[in-house]
């Protein structure tokens, strides 16, 4: 018994004791990626003659990929930003995704919502070709830029044409019904961790590359919800619809020694009419209520003359930007904003950039404001992805 | 607003169910590898299947500029691979392709 158990610890702790010294290296099967992005830069904005100037802290993004098998995987993005005297920490998805066949994956968590393209495809610091975002995206933008919920999506081969799809129900927007802050009645908050009622937003995307070379692709997304206010209060049943159209073009022209690369998004957001409360400085109460529509575009054109002789060249890119955004009339937060953004790039990297950018933007309205607005903005920022 | 939401769902649902029943029985469920030679060798009347090399350069600069092969090693570009082709939602036939090419040529 004695040497049974001797040599099977010998035969244990041996292998053990090989396998350490000649390790073979096979790679395991589960594979953890720590990446991420991060951007800092130099902002000038001029205001209505008011100038303002600021270095921008370190935003950092890390995003960690967990690989468990050919099929599931799991991936996570935080982001850590210097806001006002604060340190903000996001958590801007997390998800685990499962390829059930050719056709369809399933994912599960809080995901970037296809909803057009830019905030699932296109925001990232070292993506973007712009420093910021066009009008109509982020804190009081329209388009929905996440969602808490399971979605399925895919891809089919057309032969030479492709179509993918992607397909979803979230716990949906909550509707600001203004008791707390009444200058922004009206308004649908995508960023919400819990549900304040029964009904999901449903939504999805199909996008259509008509040609093999994967040059062109369009794209519509539909998001829609029979409910977004609390549960039991009389914004319960305003249900909203949102759409988009979003269009994509990317080819290097020979004729123009370089690559041309068009993006173009239009989002248009439809919130059922309510009746909100104003409350007036001397204290009497007075109901109001407005058509709830907005919509905002933008279209982007870039150009890299990458097949120029000279090296410092090629890593330039000349980008031009136009985007708009209309907010309904008659809301507190009653908006039209137009914006010409340009900008001059170098790429130090295919993940890293230096970014010089001048825009103007006309504000008519816009949060408690009357009258025009013009910000002239210049910006130099430096995006790495890692 | 009411029957836009209930299409909307109606529309998702026959979606969901339409989706589900075309890849369940489309035949070729995994896909193979084509070797290059064989793609070559085979009769011109067919279509000839372009190169993982040919696809990466197409499909991988549509959103951001796209990393050469020696950026990553095999083991990060299989993971890569797979967060690109659910994201990007690429077919499997692509991302296979070019994650071959990525991992023959870095
Ligand atoms: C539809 C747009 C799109 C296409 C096409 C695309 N990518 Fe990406 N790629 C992204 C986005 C968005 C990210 C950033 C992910 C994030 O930070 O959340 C990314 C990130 C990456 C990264 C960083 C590591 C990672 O996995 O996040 C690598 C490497 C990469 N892509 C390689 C590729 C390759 C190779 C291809 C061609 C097969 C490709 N991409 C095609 C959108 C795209």
């Amino acid at each position: 018994m004695k040497k049974l158990i001797l040599s099977l610890f010998v035969f244990v702790f041996g292998y053990q004791l090989y396998g350490q010294t000649y390790n073979t290296f096979e790679p395991s099967k589960t594979q953890f990626m720590l990446r991420g992005y991060g951007h800092t830069g130099f902002e000038y904005m001029d205001s209505n003659d008011e100038a303002e100037s600021k270095f921008l802290g370190l935003t950092y993004a890390p995003i960690f990929l967990y690989k468990h098998s050919d099929r599931l995987m799991f991936e996570a993005e935080l982001e850590f930003k210097l806001e006002g005297n604060e340190l903000e920490i996001g958590l801007e998805y997390a998800d685990v995704m499962y390829v059930l066949n050719k056709n369809i994956t399933v994912r599960a968590g809080k995901f970037l919502l296809p909803f057009g393209t830019f905030m699932e495809r296109l925001h990232p610091a070292w993506i973007n070709r712009l420093p910021n975002a066009p009008l109509g995206y982020g804190h009081d933008g329209i388009a929905p830029s996440s969602g808490i919920g399971v979605e399925l999506r895919g891809a089919f081969d057309l032969g030479g044409p492709r179509l993918n799809y992607s397909i979803y129900s979230t716990n949906g927007p909550r509707l600001n019904d203004g008791s707390e802050e009444p200058e922004e009645a009206g308004i649908l908050q995508f960023e919400n961790f819990e549900d304040n009622n029964l009904a999901k937003a449903y939504g999805g995307r199909i996008g259509i590359l008509p040609f093999s070379d994967s040059s062109a692709e369009l794209g519509f997304s539909a998001y829609s919800t029979s409910g977004t206010g609390e549960e039991d209060s009389q914004y319960e049943d305003v249900g909203a619809f949102l759409f988009a159209l979003d269009f994509s073009y990317v080819k290097p022209i020979s004729p123009l020694k370089g690559i041309v690369d068009i993006k173009a998004q239009y989002n248009n957001s439809n919130v059922d009419t309510a009746t909100f409360i104003e409350v007036h400085e001397d204290g009497d109460a007075e109901e109001y209520s407005f058509d709830n529509q907005s919509n905002s575009f933008y279209a982007q054109l870039s150009y890299r003359p990458t097949m120029v002789e000279s090296d410092f060249m090629k890593k330039l890119e000349f980008v031009g930007r136009y985007s708009d955004f209309n907010a309904p009339e008659g809301a507190e937060w009653e908006e039209a904003s137009v914006q010409y953004a340009f900008g001059l790039n170098y790429w130090l990297s295919w993940r890293s950039v230096i970014k010089l950018s001048y825009q103007t933007t006309e504000t008519e309205g816009g949060h408690g404001a009357d009258g025009i607005t013009n910000t002239d903005g210049l910006f130099i920022h430096w995006a790495i992805g890692f | 607003m009411k029957s836009i939401h209930k299409i909307t769902v109606t529309v998702a649902s026959i979606l969901v169910v339409l989706i589900t029943i075309v890849a369940c029985t489309s035949t070729k469920e995994v896909y193979t590898p084509v070797l290059e030679k064989e793609v070559a060798d085979s009769d011109q009347e067919f279509k000839i299947e372009k190169s993982g090399a040919q696809l990466w350069g197409e499909v991988c600069n549509r959103c951001h500029i796209a990393p050469s092969p020696s950026d990553y090693n095999d083991t990060d570009w299989e993971t890569i691979s797979l967060h690109m082709r659910v994201r990007a939602n690429l077919t499997e036939k692509e991302s296979k392709k070019i994650e071959e090419f990525l991992k023959s040529a870095n």
